[in-house]
């Protein structure tokens, strides 16, 4: 449960902080850090459940800071968490480099579903080809962001894993420090 | 059966949360067909949390930002000044003109009169936090439900249109800016009345979309808000026209306006907490005064009996 706590301060931090820095980088260029520390939990939170649930929390904090619909970064968020989960499973998302992919064509993809689904849901006017252009520069600060917001979801990670599993001791009692326990 | 369950426990979850966010979505869009929205008491409650602590992690960002600004600012500030004199000279001039035009045709009186009853309440308010989603544009202000502010106010700064507020808490408003993809402001040139739709579409300009037929645009026309839309009262500046460019064919052309407000360094901002009729005097004067009433501010005196009991009242 702790570990679960830390990782939604450091999502809410990213949040915060995500907000200072959008005050002086213009749109494109400024890293959806909230956004990766999803990917960082969907790559490398051992815990299911409580990864999908923290990944739609965080995504309703950012419908709250954000003009979206409320539940529309929550939804893309829990896409961007199954897909992450899913690809660690598939996938051997250790190094850097199959990372930096890894959250560049997820990266991409969010932008074309938030920009998508907003003319579908709401009477939004039609993106035009300039957007590719946001969508790639945007793309690529979020890599570059990658290594360090996935870094600090491991370390929290780690830490409050062992203190966890050090108090719980030999019997776990549903803790499974195995990816695809329920906690 | 217990494995079982165990098994179908993570894809309920994931199907419950899909449903929960959709459910979220839909009624978000249909309480912005009615208007806007004062926020749930739990998302107000994170509102209320989030606004300050946004205020407090940006102060030295901005206070950096202002410092360096405010140095490069006096290299022309010189050449600045003498140049502002010559505008305000300019300024005056036309002012003059447009008081006497006003006076010939008998106007000025009746502006004048009302001007102490019908202005419209103007809430300052500071811009606290900018939209964290580069996918879509919109601002924080620090002043919500509890000043008055309800969705569907629209925000100005001197220079112009900022935007209209969506979203209330008690001590916060989330202001969709007219440069977001869903703004669309009803508006005309200022010089050839050319009525057309100012779209935002994500960048730092805006889109202007007009009937081709009859329509007299050209480039450095102003554009100003037209009153229809029931949102922005009438005259209110949107932008100046910067390029204009065939819509593919169609009957309509679109112009691509230059922003009026520098949407991307807001600070202060003005919450109009209801629409007034005195822009609209300017354009419609043979109006009857209680068509020209917006919807009753809070506190405020009522039009009517305020503009009964000092008709005819007025400065100099």
């Amino acid at each position: 449960m702790k570990s679960v706590a830390a990782i939604f301060a450091v999502g809410v931090l990213a949040l915060v902080v995500q907000g200072a820095l959008a005050r002086t980088i213009p749109p494109p260029f400024c890293p959806d850090l909230a956004w990766l520390v999803v990917v960082g939990i969907g790559l490398r939170w051992p815990h299911f459940v409580s990864g999908v649930v923290l990944a739609v929390v965080l995504g309703y904090g950012m419908d709250l800071l954000s003009g979206s619909l409320m539940g529309q970064h929550a939804l893309l968020r829990l896409v961007s968490f199954l897909a992450a989960a899913l690809a660690a499973r598939q996938l051997d998302l250790s190094g850097g480099v199959p990372v930096g992919i890894f959250v560049l064509v997820i990266s991409v993809v969010y932008g074309v579903a938030v920009v998508t689904s907003l003319s579908f849901l709401v009477d939004a006017n039609r993106p035009g080809f300039d957007v590719v252009g946001a969508l790639l520069a945007h793309a690529i600060v979020n890599v570059l962001a990658a290594g360090p917001m996935i870094g600090i979801v491991e370390r929290v990670q780690a830490r409050f894993s062992d203190e966890e599993v050090g108090r719980r001791g030999a019997n776990p009692l549903g803790f499974d420090s195995g990816r695809g326990g329920l906690l | 059966m217990g494995d079982f369950l165990k098994r179908l426990a993570a894809p309920l979850v994931v199907v419950l949360l899909v449903l929960l966010t959709i459910v979220s979505m839909v009624g978000d869009r249909r309480a912005r067909e009615t208007g806007g929205r004062d926020l749930p008491w739990w998302q107000a409650a994170l509102l209320e949390i989030t606004a300050p602590m946004e205020r407090l992690v940006s102060a030295p960002v901005v206070a950096t930002r202002d410092f360096y600004e405010g140095y490069v600012d006096l290299i022309g500030v010189r050449a600045e000044n003498l140049r502002l004199e010559r505008r305000i000279a300019e300024i005056e001039a036309e002012n003059l003109q447009f008081r006497e035009a006003l006076v010939a045709s008998g106007h000025l009186g009746r502006v004048a009169s009302m001007r102490d009853e019908v202005e419209i309440p103007m809430l300052p308010a500071e811009v606290v936090g900018l939209d964290v989603a580069p996918w879509f544009r919109s601002v924080l202000v620090d002043r919500g439900a509890q000043q008055g502010v309800e969705p569907g106010q629209p925000v100005i700064t001197h220079e112009g249109v900022v935007g209209v507020v969506t979203a209330t808490s008690g001590h916060a408003a989330k202001t969709m800016l007219l440069l977001d993809r869903q703004s669309a402001v009803d508006a005309l040139v200022q010089r050839s009345r050319a009525r057309g739709v100012v779209r935002g579409v994500g960048r730092d300009r805006l889109e202007f979309e007009f009937v081709v037929r009859g329509a007299d645009v050209v480039e450095g026309d102003e554009v100003v808000t037209s009153g229809l839309g029931g949102v922005y009262p009438k005259g209110l500046r949107l932008g100046r026209v910067s390029q204009l460019r065939d819509a593919g064919g169609r009957l309509t052309r679109i112009a691509v306006i230059e922003p009026a407000v520098d949407l991307g360094q807001l600070e202060q901002v003005f919450v109009m907490l209801r629409r007034g009729p005195e822009m609209d005097l300017l354009y419609q004067p043979n109006l009857p005064l209680e068509d020209l009433d917006g919807p009753a501010p809070v506190g405020a005196p009522p039009l009517d009996s305020s503009a009964e009991d000092e008709g005819g009242g007025g400065e100099g």
